[in-house]
């Protein structure tokens, strides 16, 4: 719990901290773009095999310039996981930077791996070699309305669980959220042009033909959620905060499913997450920063040892579970967050062209697919009101294929 | 006699006439006591009176007087009194009893009547003059010499020289002059009387003419005619002085003569009219504008001196440890402004009697209380108060000095509109106490206590607070007046705490203590003309406590921890010798033997020899019983300088030193942070060492008012800390496997000049300095850097500062601070990359770029109160704008990965112009 409980805490201090100071001493905190002075190009090795018996993955990728966007895929490289007993299993690139298996398999506990790559200019990397870590369990995942450190109402996603390593359990979790949209001036009527030209057009009510008003989106997490038992006397954790979703986030409207993943990592694993983690937080206090460094995984490269290379190898037993709860089961009778966009905006069109041969604002307005039909003025001239899309349709926000795990 | 008193009465006012010119006055007066009439004037009139109210009586008058000249009032007032006026420069007049003066003026002391009233007639065409009765004073020496014989002539005597012995003593008192300096006129020998006001000098054969000088007394001449050994008595007559004469030079030229490299002097009270933000006075602040003292930017706590850690600096209040002085993050000093009295910094050759850190020495004093009368001292700031009470508490021999200082953030906070922030609490305070008491003439007691507290509860879960914590007993006696001893008791703590209470199970709290102890015994024995010698002995014992955690309440599942308390003893014999070779070469020679034990119980890990220590390299764990000695560890510490004087105001010095520090502070940020702990050395952390070369020239100008310094230095330093990346290091109990020891160099040139007096001083400093380290290793993990040099957080190779004050008027002055440095360096990353669904940035090599270069200009106007005597207090107001020029000073940049993104964040502390006000008084 060293860096779950105590640096979270410092972050935060030193954070509200410099808000403090920055009332009382005008201190100021602001965005700046960056510009690389001196660009280096190393590899970046995200590689974590499981005991799930599946295509397992390797993602490579390189740096990029601070100014530019990434991802920066490395393309056709050789990657190879061999085993202590010589088995190999090759990897083949599913899309750029994308390395899958080309068979199924499932770390297997007592045995050593070690990942192998040669990249397409010829250079070879690769790691220590890395065993699967013991079993850990997931005693009790759910939600439950919490004010965060902030003062924020919201549910958190806690998570009991419970690790079989000597010593010090080290956790590594990630999440995949689910949630149900559902479009607030959802009507079932469509505006449909069937003539654009010549003037004056036409546009009709039609049955809508695909389903616009229920909808799913799912987001995988992007921040690095680490827990650990190191300060405690347990060998588990417990309420362990995984996720908050803070009361006015659209996205805990109507149902919510969130399936967290459990890694089991060794102490060299968590230790590389979280000085990574570290570096790009707001540990970062305005008045003392972490000095930060290269950070040393465990994949090398076998050339130049002074070749900057980011990466870790793990094999880490990995556990999952799912959930699911509505917004009425936390907010009875509360109104709903605010929608993710804003629904109050209604706009009326005119059908006709403001210059002769000019094109019909209504038609411009449907074509555009940022407007939905939701009401007939009855006035000719601007007949219909119209609203942003995501209020009448909300596939503009997720899909509305309901997921195969989905629960009602 | 009666002729002074016409001078006195005759002239003055003709003088106060013509300077006042036509302006009248009319004041009707009913009942009056004198005083309140003076002040009345002094509401009517720009005069400003300067008297001793119990002078004046109180015996009551009445009088109306239209459009008179002040003199009329004035001479009615004082008719039947022995009360004299006098005008000074600047429409000030004094009051004086004359009697006192004329009483104990000698009879023979008017010889020459007609020469002193013409002297007085020259006098009077001067438009700004010193009183008459000081210039008498200077007039009496050339009138008063006499001729003396000492001693029978013996045959064989005109090749010899005589030793003349005898007493100095004051013809008003009979009491024994001290310090009164008896020079050959027209050679270089002279004496100066002892405390018992005896002296003596050789003298050649014949005739010789000795001039006595003293503060407070007449010059004299007299023409010694030397047939033999023998003894010849001064009486000497009082002189007066109008005090706002007095120049008290005796540290003039110690810039030039003093045989330390690299020292330097603040007053506490000269601080008083340099801007700060904030209007906070801060010796400390000001030390950095002082060439060689540097800090990694605003508001970062600690100093940097000649590229040394800000672990490195000794920092000592009345003798004892300071180890955080620092309030809010650093941006205020922790030390109360009006309870410290100086600060002598020593940053080159540190005097062999100081120990335990490789760069500096602070060594910080406070005042001694009144011992005659209550008085107190007062700031109100925007953001802190001060004050300071002394208090008599034997009169003339023994005082108390109470002060107190606090900050009312915690009431700005709670009177914020933002939930978050007004449930915040931001204080801070010190309280400070020094008794002294004076036994008798050669014993002395001084006792001082400090105490320092911050606290911060910013978030609702969460209280987090630091503190200093003093305690100092120093016994002066000297034992002959060649022998002087001290012997100081010291002990200091710091300590911080977090105490976290969120509404998870795992509130905790959490403690940091070091303690230290020592007893130092110190003598200086003037072994004669040549030698002076400083020795003595010291101990020191440490206890700290790197942490303990304990779980906040029975939910907790906080596990108590508790990292073994760590022991140190470290002792140190110094011996140094300030030896006068000739009247050019001066020659400070010391030597420190330190040693330092870390002493059980503790256990202490083994690892392989030779490889980086890790879990896996660890041999075996190794069990120390209490007060057992783990390991030792010794060495000499040379502090050698010496000047030698190419002309009385021009002198070269040169100096090399070494020391040995064996406590080191564990941080892995760029800057100070109060969480940053303390470490003694052990089996595997060994103490750091630091060697100093320097070499500079000093010349003073135009009777010492500019002092000119130039001083270069180059310095290494071995087994200097610095920490793997992402290393934790609070609360770990394998420490060792953490940290790198690496060498450092630093060089540098500083130049410093001064200007000590007239209406425009103040100083103006330009560094340039470097400063490298280097952490090699066979292994890449224990490698910054390839193993190459590499510049350190606190490089910044120009340094302007300026601090400059410019005397308006007597009550109004203006001064300025400009200050620019070299940004200091930092880590930039060389790309971004894409790592578990988010950006992140790659760090590669360390401090290879600056953040902007830093520059800032701030100036105050401070305005004295009126200097009415029968004014409550005396109040002094500072009006200071911090960083006028607006510049928005980066202070550090970074980047944060949110939402799966990076930002660059760059952060400042002051980026706008701060005005404040601060209200001062005392009485």
């Amino acid at each position: 719990m060293r860096k779950g409980t105590i640096s979270t805490y410092f972050s935060s201090t030193f954070l509200v901290g410099s808000m403090v100071l920055s009332l009382l001493f005008t201190s100021c905190v602001e965005t700046f773009e960056p510009e690389t002075e001196i660009f280096e190009s190393a590899l970046i090795v995200e590689a974590t095999i499981t005991n799930e018996n599946k295509r397992q993955q390797v993602l490579l990728t390189r740096t990029f310039r601070l100014e530019e966007n990434g991802p920066n895929p490395e393309s056709s490289a050789t990657v190879r996981i061999v085993d202590d007993q010589q088995r190999e299993f090759v990897f083949e690139e599913v899309e750029p930077g994308r390395y899958l298996s080309t068979q199924v398999f499932a770390a297997e506990p007592n045995r050593e791996y070690q990942l192998s790559i040669a990249t397409s200019d010829g250079r070879t990397y690769g790691s220590e070699s890395a065993s699967l870590t013991p079993e850990s369990q997931i005693l009790d995942l759910y939600a439950s309305r919490e004010e965060n450190t902030n003062g924020q109402d919201g549910i958190a996603i806690l998570v009991d669980s419970q690790g079989n390593q000597s010593g010090t359990q080290s956790f590594r979790f990630e999440y995949e959220e689910t949630y149900q949209i559902i479009a607030p001036r959802w009507v079932a009527v469509d505006a449909v042009v069937v003539r654009e030209r010549p003037s004056p057009a036409i546009v009709v009510l039609e049955p809508k033909t695909e389903e616009q008003r229920v909808c799913y989106n799912t987001e995988l997490s992007n921040t690095i959620i680490l827990g650990d038992t190191e300060d405690t006397n347990q060998n588990g954790l417990i309420r362990f905060p995984v996720r908050f979703i803070s009361s006015d986030n659209f996205i805990i409207s109507h149902r919510y499913s969130i399936l967290v993943k459990q890694f089991a990592q060794t102490r060299e694993a968590f230790t590389f997450y979280e000085t990574l983690n570290e570096f790009s937080s707001q540990t970062e206090s305005l008045f003392s920063q972490v000095q930060p460094g290269f950070l040393t995984g465990n994949v090398v490269s076998l050339e130049s040892e002074s070749e900057s290379v980011l990466g870790f190898f793990e094999v880490s037993s990995v556990t999952s579970r799912r959930i699911f709860f509505d917004y009425e089961d936390f907010f009875p009778g509360e109104p709903l967050p605010p929608y993710a966009s804003d629904c109050s905006l209604e706009f009326t069109p005119d059908l006709l062209p403001s210059a002769p041969g000019g094109a019909s604002p209504l038609v411009q307005a449907i074509n555009s697919l940022r407007q939905k039909y939701v009401e007939a003025t009855g006035d000719d001239n601007r007949p219909f009101i119209l609203v942003n899309r995501p209020c009448g349709d909300c596939t503009a926000l997720g899909s509305n294929e309901i997921p195969e795990f989905w629960e009602e | 006699m009666q002729r002074i008193f016409w001078v006195f009465t005759f002239l003055l006012p003709f003088l106060l006439l013509s300077q006042e010119g036509t302006s009248t006055i009319s004041l009707t007066l009913q009942d009056k006591t004198p005083s309140e009439i003076i002040q009345q004037v002094e509401e009517q009139t720009e005069f400003q009176f300067f008297y001793v109210e119990e002078w004046l009586g109180t015996k009551r008058v009445s009088g109306n007087f239209e459009e008179v000249a002040l003199s009329q009032i004035l001479d009615f007032l004082f008719e039947e009194t022995n009360i004299q006026y006098h005008l000074g420069p600047d429409k000030r007049i004094y009051l004086i009893r004359n009697q006192v003066i004329y009483d104990e003026l000698p009879t023979g002391f008017f010889g020459n009547k007609t020469t002193l009233l013409d002297t007085v007639a020259e006098i009077r065409t001067e438009e700004d003059t010193n009183p008459i009765f000081l210039n008498l004073d200077k007039l009496d020496g050339p009138l008063e010499t006499r001729t003396v014989r000492i001693g029978k002539a013996s045959p064989q005597a005109g090749n010899r020289t005589y030793t003349l012995t005898g007493f100095a003593r004051s013809n008003s008192t009979s009491e024994p002059v001290p310090n009164l300096a008896i020079v050959v006129k027209g050679g270089e020998d002279g004496t100066v009387t002892n405390l018992q006001g005896y002296y003596e000098i050789e003298l050649p054969y014949g005739k010789n003419t000795l001039i006595t000088k003293s503060l407070g007394f007449a010059d004299t001449e007299t023409h010694v005619i030397m047939f033999n050994n023998g003894r010849y008595d001064f009486a000497l007559n009082e002189s007066l002085e109008q005090l706002e004469e007095v120049i008290v030079e005796g540290s003039a030229r110690t810039n030039v003569e003093d045989a330390t490299t690299g020292s330097n002097q603040i007053l506490s009270e000269e601080t008083k009219n340099i801007p700060l933000v904030l209007g906070e006075r801060d010796v400390l602040k000001v030390a950095t504008t002082l060439p060689g003292i540097t800090t990694a930017g605003e508001g970062a706590a600690g100093f940097n001196v000649r590229g040394g850690n800000t672990d490195q600096n000794l920092i000592l209040l009345d003798g004892a440890v300071i180890y955080n002085p620092s309030h809010f993050f650093g941006i205020f000093q922790a030390l109360n402004p009006f309870a410290v009295k100086d600060a002598i910094i020593y940053k080159g050759n540190i005097p062999a009697r100081f120990g335990g850190r490789l760069s500096s020495v602070f060594d910080i004093s406070t005042k001694d209380g009144n011992t005659s009368n209550f008085s107190a001292e007062a700031s109100i700031g925007p953001v802190t108060s001060n004050v300071v009470l002394e208090t008599p508490i034997v009169k003339d021999k023994a005082s108390l000095l109470i002060g107190g200082r606090g900050t009312y953030s915690d009431w700005i906070l709670r009177s914020l509109d933002d939930e978050a922030l007004n449930n915040s609490e931001a204080s801070f305070y010190d309280l400070i106490a020094k008794y002294t008491h004076k036994l008798d003439d050669n014993n002395s007691l001084s006792a001082t206590a400090y105490y320092s507290r911050d606290n911060f509860s910013i978030t609702s879960d969460s209280l987090f607070g630091f503190g200093n914590r003093m305690a100092s007993l120093q016994w002066d006696r000297k034992f002959s007046e060649k022998t002087k001893g001290q012997l100081v008791l010291t002990n200091s703590q710091y300590n911080f705490d977090i105490e976290f209470d969120g509404n998870s199970n795992q509130d905790f709290e959490l403690g940091y203590t070091i303690n230290e102890t020592e007893a130092k015994l110190n003598f200086v024995h003037i072994l004669n003309d040549k030698h002076t010698l400083d020795f003595g002995i010291s101990s020191k014992l440490y206890l700290v406590d790197p942490g303990n955690r304990d779980p906040l309440n029975s939910e907790s599942v906080i596990e108590s921890l508790e990292i073994p308390r760590e022991k140190g003893l470290e002792s140190a014999v110094f011996i140094s010798d300030n030896f006068k070779f000739s009247e050019k070469l001066l020659i400070d020679a010391g030597l420190r033997v330190s040693i330092f034990s870390a002493l059980g119980p503790s256990t202490q890990r083994i690892y392989q020899e030779g490889l980086p220590l890790s879990e896996g390299t660890l041999v075996e764990e190794r069990e120390f019983g209490s007060g057992e000695f783990i390991t030792t560890y010794a060495g000499p510490e040379f502090r050698f300088s010496a000047r030698y004087l190419l002309a009385p105001d021009l002198s070269v010095k040169a100096s090399f030193n070494n020391t040995f520090q064996y406590i080191h502070t564990l941080s892995n940020t760029t800057t100070v942070s109060p969480i940053d702990t303390w470490k003694l050395s052990d089996t595997n952390i060994e103490p750091a060492q630091a060697f100093q070369y320097s070499l500079g020239l000093y010349k003073n100008l135009q009777e010492d008012m500019y002092e000119l310094s130039l001083e270069g230095y180059y310095k290494t330093s071995d087994n200097v800390l610095d920490f793997k990346v992402g290393a934790d290091l609070l609360l770990n109990e394998e420490i060792e496997q953490e940290v790198l020891q690496g060498e450092g160099k630093a060089y540098g040139v500083e130049l410093l000049m001064r200007k000590n007096r007239g209406k425009l001083n103040g100083w103006l400093g330009y560094t340039y300095s470097r400063t490298f380290l280097k952490f090699d290793s066979e292994f890449r993990e224990e490698r910054i850097n390839d193993g190459d040099f590499f510049p350190s957080n606190f490089d910044r190779p120009h340094d302007v500062s300026l601090v400059a004050n410019y005397k308006l008027t007597r009550r109004f002055s203006l001064s300025t601070n400009f200050v620019y440095q070299t940004g200091r360096p930092i880590t930039f990353p060389v790309g971004s990359f894409n790592f578990n669904n988010s950006e992140f940035v790659l760090f590669s090599n360390r401090n290879e770029f600056r953040i902007p270069d830093y520059y800032r200009l701030d100036i105050g106007l401070n305005i004295e109160g009126n200097h009415k005597i029968k004014k409550f207090a005396h109040s002094f107001w500072t009006i200071s704008i911090y960083n006028v020029l607006g510049r928005n000073n980066p202070y550090s940049v970074f980047f944060l990965t949110e939402n799966g993104e990076v930002k660059a964040l760059q952060s400042s502390i002051f980026a706008i112009p701060i005005p404040s006000i601060t209200y001062n008084f005392k009485f």
